[in-house]
């Protein structure tokens, strides 16, 4: 049992590694908002991000989120640049309420679920990182 | 003795020794003073308040703003009604168009430097907002924040410090010419005034004055109020020492900031700023030429001149000031005349401390507490940004001051009635408002934040909440039981909770307990559910006193203050998302670095659905229940949701209530906790609706969550109904939780086939 539980660890690092990276590339191409002024900021935190200056692009998210306070797409930038941060228990609560204001956009939502599988994964949980990562799947299929 | 045994000690080299050993000693008390002075002049110079400021005015295209609001917040921020090429803090404005130039601020992101832009509004929107250089369009931009205040040094005396360049340039001249004409040219101390302290010492006259200013900010200092010789000469040398330290610019700034003005009770009034606020109401750079006089002239004595209970020295000082000025020529004749013709223009009570938001700044001040050493915030000259929206915050202080006086002029017997509000953004927990009693300038108990009243039904919708996340046994049809309940619990006495209306209802729908608020259906469903699940569930929902583990506790025998409801009602508004509530923002250095951010925080506390499906219910109490009163305010479209609480004996009266984007709670009450004779309806409900009213609130409108269905019910049965079933309407249920059976206006033969195919197919 724990040679297998062995064998697997590396593999779940490797994995969580692996959906961090995946969470925290920037989606270029996705409309996040037709206000101009979100975008900026949203364009803003991206370049603070890039220069790992996380506190910042935090702020400049919650900037956003006052303008636009029901737009998934800013708490899931918030989600996952908790992730960054390795504040994994914020960024799964964000990818949540993110989903609650998600409606019928599936890839969304998908997108939210694995932000919540890498999340429980980094924390060690590895039956609802396997649920969420599911759950994800099942979106993504349809 | 003879002369010439004396002569034979007072030999040269004793007389050497004996002035070499005085002027070590005078060095060496030179020294002790030289650091004493430096030391408490760097501290009092240097101990810069932490400065709090509200909310910035975002501005971009397609916000919703008005022309008029706009020029509210300007004007706030003493922004001046015409332009003057570049100069910062101006604006002009024709109809629904600006031009403005706004003050460079250094925020926590950054600093943003003058902007000069042009504004247009159309249709209580603004519409578009361009750089009026380049004439490009600008997506983002943000005013300064309004200062609202500050936290100062450990003595505890309250200061509004100002800079020399904030001070009017009349005060200075002012001052100069009464007390200190020479104070420019002299090195500390004035020779002719030192001569006429000399004679006036020697003619028996007691030590005098003649003091300059530096004499006098040096006495203010550190020397206790002896008039002694010793005490004159300490004050000359550290005087000197002073100047040989200090530019005169510092001295002067140093001394405005610190000279003795007045007393309030046992709050010491130091320095102009305050003083500016203390006697005429207005901040310092308002002041007049004659009030700026007064001030000055006060200096001298502010008890003896206090123009509160001696206008007539008080005139006759600020009209002799007028004339020294008039003298020195800083005066015209004619400006002569117009001060002197002014009456003294004091206000009745000192309306303000440095803060017109105490209760708010009360609030920060504890938030801080938990998270910086009191040192840090106190001597570092911080930069604090909070939440304050100081819309929010007029509307909420005005309706509670309006609504408590139309209370009390309808029924005589209700005199000194109480309040406290509490505003937050339902989307991320920050504190817009936060009035701490009717007198929003005072500041006294705040009862925000510390008034633990018991909350009455306000607990209610916890009960239901706990209801609600059982859908297999409790749904918004479910009938509950309000017929006579006994409870039995050993060491109390038997508990008989009664309804408001003193009837029993018999078997009611869920949703209608909690619309009209029935105690006894209430009661025996929270008892059903057992009292530690439903005190569980309060807790979760962010309360975090020690709830009583007794039946009464389910009909709202607990005690918290405002704040502590608006946490619960925050994770409700938020679809069960507890955020705790936040008053900052931001802290920055005095030199504009970070040091600490307040950032959102989130967690899901309870599954949407069962949240989704509260909600409904709260908005059911609104349209049909016991809050059905809002719609005096406020129109149904908006679909409010709330809930009132009531007391024992009409104590207390609370409303809690949300929009789509905002969280109110409102109680109001005595403080002596003698009957008010209110409702949660009468009491706190107009309040709360004046309040929302003037802030144009959002629909609510919940997204739906994935497991919720709406279905058609026919009420009076409480089973499935068609559209076309009579009084049939509309409601959510979790999916698999909605009756099966359908009720007889939908039994029609060809519905029944209709109904048939349609449950294939769902």
């Amino acid at each position: 049992m724990r040679c297998l539980f062995q064998k697997k660890f590396p593999l779940l690092v490797l994995s969580v590694l692996l959906l961090t990276a995946c969470a925290t590339l920037r989606p270029e191409a996705m409309p996040v908002s037709e206000n101009p002024a979100v975008l900026t900021l949203v364009e803003q935190a991206r370049a603070e991000a890039a220069e790992n200056k996380l506190h910042s692009a935090v702020a400049s998210i919650e900037r956003a989120q006052r303008l636009e306070p029901r737009n998934p797409w800013l708490w899931q930038e918030l989600a996952r640049l908790h992730l960054a941060q390795g504040d994994h228990v914020q960024a799964e609560s964000l990818a949540a309420r993110s989903n609650t204001w998600a409606g019928s956009d599936r890839a969304l939502r998908a997108a939210n679920w694995r932000l919540i599988g890498a999340a429980r994964a980094a924390r060690g949980d590895a039956a609802g990182a396997q649920d969420a990562t599911a759950r994800a799947a099942e979106l993504e299929r349809r | 003795m003879k002369l010439s045994t004396l002569r034979k000690y007072l030999t040269w080299k004793r007389l050497r020794l004996t002035g070499l050993v005085l002027l070590w000693l005078l060095a060496g008390f030179t020294l002790y003073l030289d650091f004493r002075v430096r030391d408490a002049f760097e501290g009092r110079r240097f101990a810069l308040p932490a400065r709090l400021y509200a909310r910035p005015l975002e501005l971009f295209p397609g916000l919703k703003l008005t022309p008029d609001a706009l020029a509210q917040e300007l004007a706030r921020l003493g922004y001046k009604e015409t332009l003057a090429g570049d100069e910062p803090g101006r604006f002009a404005r024709q109809g629904n168009s600006y031009e403005i130039v706004t003050r460079p601020f250094v925020f926590w992101d950054g600093v943003q430097p003058v902007r000069t832009m042009r504004l247009d509004f159309r249709g209580g929107v603004l519409s578009t907002v361009h750089d009026r250089q380049t004439d490009q369009p600008v997506t983002l931009a943000r005013l300064d924040p309004l200062y609202i205040g500050g936290i100062y040094p450990a003595h505890n005396e309250d200061r509004l410090l100002v800079r020399l360049d904030e001070v009017p340039e009349q005060l200075v001249q002012a001052l100069i010419a009464i007390e200190d004409r020479k104070f420019y040219q002299h090195h500390g101390i004035h020779p002719r005034g030192m001569a006429r302290a000399a004679v006036a010492l020697v003619t028996g006259r007691g030590v005098q004055g003649g003091s300059t200013l530096t004499q006098q900010l040096v006495k203010n200092f550190f020397l206790s109020p002896e008039r002694t010789l010793r005490r004159k000469a300490t004050e000359i040398l550290m005087a000197l020492l002073v100047e040989m330290h200090y530019d005169k610019r510092d001295i002067l700034e140093t001394y405005l900031n610190e000279i003795y003005l007045g007393q309030d009770g046992n709050r010491a009034i130091h320095g102009v700023g305050l003083a500016s606020q203390f006697y005429f109401g207005k901040p310092l750079r308002e002041l007049t030429l004659p009030e700026a006089a007064l001030l000055v002239g006060m200096v001298k004595g502010p008890g003896y001149y206090d123009p509160r209970r001696h206008p007539d020295r008080a005139h006759a000082r600020r009209d002799l000031v007028l004339a020294e000025m008039a003298k020195l020529e800083m005066l015209t004749p004619a400006q002569l005349a117009a001060a002197r013709s002014v009456p003294l223009d004091v206000i009745e009570k000192p309306s303000m401390g440095t803060t017109p938001y105490p209760a708010f700044l009360d609030l920060v001040r504890r938030q801080l507490r938990r998270d910086y050493r009191e040192e840090d915030l106190r001597s570092e000259g911080l930069h604090i940004f909070t939440t304050l929206d100081p819309v929010v915050q007029t509307s909420a202080e005005q309706a509670l001051a309006k609504r408590l006086a139309q209370i009390e002029r309808a029924r005589k017997d209700l005199a000194g009635l109480e309040g406290a509000v509490v505003v937050t953004n339902v989307q991320n927990g920050e504190v817009q408002a936060l009035v701490g009693g009717r007198d929003a300038r005072f500041e006294g108990f705040n009862r925000a934040l510390d008034a633990h009243r018991p909350v009455g039904s306000l607990l209610k919708p916890v009960i239901y909440l706990t209801a609600l996340m059982q859908p297999k046994r409790y749904t918004l049809v479910t009938r509950l039981d309000d017929s006579p309940l006994v409870w039995k619990e050993r060491g109390i006495p038997d508990w008989q909770p009664e309804n408001y209306d003193k009837t029993f209802h018999g078997q009611v729908p869920l949703r209608e307990a909690l619309a009209h608020s029935y105690n006894v259906a209430s009661a025996r469903l929270g008892l059903e559910l057992g009292l530690q699940e439903v005190l569980d569930n309060a807790r979760r929902l962010g309360v975090e006193r020690e709830l009583p583990p007794y039946a009464a506790s389910l009909l709202g025998a607990v005690e918290l203050a405002p704040l502590d409801v608006t946490q619960m009602y925050q994770t409700l508004a938020s679809g069960g998302f507890r955020t705790p509530l936040r008053a900052i923002r931001e802290v920055l250095t005095g030199s504009g670095h970070p040091v600490q951010r307040y950032a959102l925080a989130v967690e899901q506390a309870f599954e949407a659905a069962p949240v989704y499906l509260l909600t409904a219910v709260l908005q059911d109490v609104v349209s049909t229940g016991t809050a059905a009163g809002l719609k005096e305010f406020l129109p149904s479209s908006l679909k409010l949701a709330g809930k009132t609480g009531t007391t024992d004996e009409l104590r207390d009266s609370w409303f809690a209530g949300f929009s789509g984007d905002r969280l109110a709670v409102v109680w109001v009450g005595y403080d002596d906790n003698r009957p008010a004779g209110l409702t949660g309806a009468t009491g706190a409900l107009p309040v709360w609706g004046e309040l929302m009213r003037k802030l144009d609130p959002e629909p609510l409108a919940p997204p739906l969550p994935e497991d919720i269905e709406r279905v058609w019910i026919d009420p009076a049965s409480g089973l499935r109904a068609d559209r076309d079933c009579a009084d049939a309407i509309e409601l959510p249920f979790l999916r698999g939780s909605e009756p099966e059976q359908f009720a007889a206006c939908a039994r029609s033969p060809g519905k029944k086939i209709k109904n048939w195919f349609r449950r294939l197919f769902e």
